[in-house]
């Protein structure tokens, strides 16, 4: 009988739209480096599974292979060659709205049809920093060493090399040497600090760039921080509050150490919800064991809960500087549906071969 | 010139011999035969099977169940990653009735799930341009 409904109906499709939730989305604040939003009417699932895109699975660009022409530095070559893999480095075309989307401008060098490597599938960064040759330019600069200069004892500071010696031979794609204005301001250096020289001491080297995901290493991974807590659910039972005394109600507001209840007894005489309760609540137990000391029999109800929402979810997102906060939220669900298709063209696969 | 590979693979499998490949987490290995999905129905429950996905972990794995959990047709649905080394996800379903198949389920609700991303695409667009708009007095 089983063979003769799907003879005349191969894939009766019998749920169509009602098991698909309508998730929302509410930006609370948006810079480059950082975005802040609220997830809601959707579920943990999906929230995890969306912070674990964006942790392990956009990809993004970062130095993979590295020729070392000339090292005479302190650090040895695999040691730098581990700092400029770590390096973030940032895709930005100038005529598109993407911050550093690196989908459709780069291919995955595994699937690239080039013999090694070719411009399709990777960028190549020259470094090469002799101290001795940027050093006359500096001492010149020393000028409040004054006679020092022929004193034996003259120590010459050392030079610094930083990202922002990698010269690219892609116009497009720099090394990102900081997040932010404030926080170029506060450096010392020009860029990322990658090994200090001193006089006599040279690096030359070549370094190849190319397209990966965090799964594969950690210095493709786009964020610094990928995070999403539970809204707080605060429910107060004016009834039952309305027994207890001002002084038991403020010591109920004053006993949660993240400050979620205001209670004034001029205004109102009820315990409230203070208004920044969503941000600040971290489900600690203070409250919950001053009621049951306050509750005349143990199982009266409560005089207010303090639940995490199981279908709400505040996420937090940091960069390091690779992409834009935005992109990477448009990127993780734009790598979320192409998984999604390429299951569901597998399962028809098994669902032909089971016919 | 000396030449010091990153993360080439060449040269892994000599440096550190039983490391395995950190890109096999998630790379199909086609050349020896490995397919995505795996289907065995289950003989000793009725209307139930098992699909066992090759390179996936709890990122679908979880997405997947709880999204069949909605549907009123599935009696069972679980999954288990069995070891963190080993790459492959073994995701049981069992259906109500016979007239329903574990793969249409798997269908539906991967189709389901396409939409919602589909439609968090559009409200995370439509939710920045219109905090772009509110906020524009500060730039």
């Amino acid at each position: 009988i089983t063979v003769i409904l799907f003879f005349c109906n191969p894939y009766p499709n019998y749920t169509k739209m009602p098991h698909q939730r309508f998730p929302k989305i509410q930006i609370l604040s948006l810079a480059s480096h950082e975005i802040k939003f609220v997830l809601s009417d959707t579920d943990t699932s999906m929230a995890n599974t969306l912070r674990r895109i964006m942790i392990g699975e956009v990809p993004t660009l970062a130095i993979d292979l590295v020729e070392i022409h000339e090292n005479s530095t302190v650090l040895n070559d695999e040691y730098i060659a581990h700092r400029l893999g770590l390096i973030p480095i940032r895709y930005q075309a100038p005529d598109s709205l993407r911050g550093g989307d690196v989908h459709g401008a780069f291919l995955s060098h595994r699937e690239c049809v080039c013999y090694e490597r070719c411009p399709r599938c990777s960028v190549e960064f020259e470094l090469e920093v002799d101290y001795d040759t940027v050093n006359p330019a500096r001492q010149a600069q020393d000028g409040a060493g004054g006679e020092d200069d022929e004193e034996d004892h003259e120590v010459m500071a050392p030079l610094t090399i930083t990202s922002k010696d990698l010269k690219s031979n892609n116009e497009y794609v720099t090394p990102a040497h900081f997040l932010h204005q404030d926080e170029q301001d506060e450096s010392q250096d020009d860029g990322i600090a990658l090994v200090k020289i001193g006089p006599g001491q040279r690096l030359k080297l070549k370094a190849i760039a190319r397209m990966g995901i965090s799964k594969e290493h950690a210095k493709w991974c786009p964020v610094a921080v990928a995070t999403y807590r539970f809204w707080p659910i605060i429910t107060i039972n004016d009834d039952a509050c309305s027994t207890l005394t001002a002084e038991q109600k403020q010591e109920l507001v004053d006993v949660c150490p993240d400050r979620i209840l205001e209670y004034d007894e001029q205004v109102s005489g009820n315990i409230t919800v203070a208004e920044d309760a969503w941000d600040t609540a971290t489900y600690t137990e203070d409250l919950r064991v001053t009621q049951n000391m306050m509750k005349k029999r143990p199982e009266d109800e409560d005089f207010l809960s303090v639940e995490p929402s199981t279908d709400k979810f505040i996420f937090n997102v940091e960069t390091t500087g690779a992409m834009d906060a935005e992109e990477i939220l448009m990127a993780s669900l734009r790598v979320l549906k192409d998984k999604l298709n390429y299951m569901a063209q597998e399962v028809e696969k098994v669902r032909d071969m089971n016919m | 010139a000396i030449r010091v590979d990153d993360n080439d693979d060449s040269n892994k499998n000599s440096n550190k011999m039983n490391a395995p490949e950190r890109a096999a987490s998630f790379l199909l290995d086609e050349d020896s035969g490995e397919v995505k999905i795996t289907y065995a129905t289950d003989t000793k429950v009725s209307n139930a099977g098992t699909f066992t996905l090759n390179k996936e972990d709890h990122t679908m794995g979880n997405l997947l169940r709880m999204q069949l959990l909605r549907d009123p047709s599935v009696r069972f649905a679980g999954y288990y990653h069995p070891h963190p080394l080993v790459h492959y996800l073994d995701l049981k379903i069992q259906t109500t009735t016979s007239n329903v198949s574990p793969a249409e389920v798997l269908s539906s609700a991967i189709e389901d799930l396409s939409n919602e991303a589909d439609h968090l695409i559009t409200q995370v667009s439509d939710s920045i341009d219109q905090w772009r708009k509110e906020n524009e007095n500060q730039f």
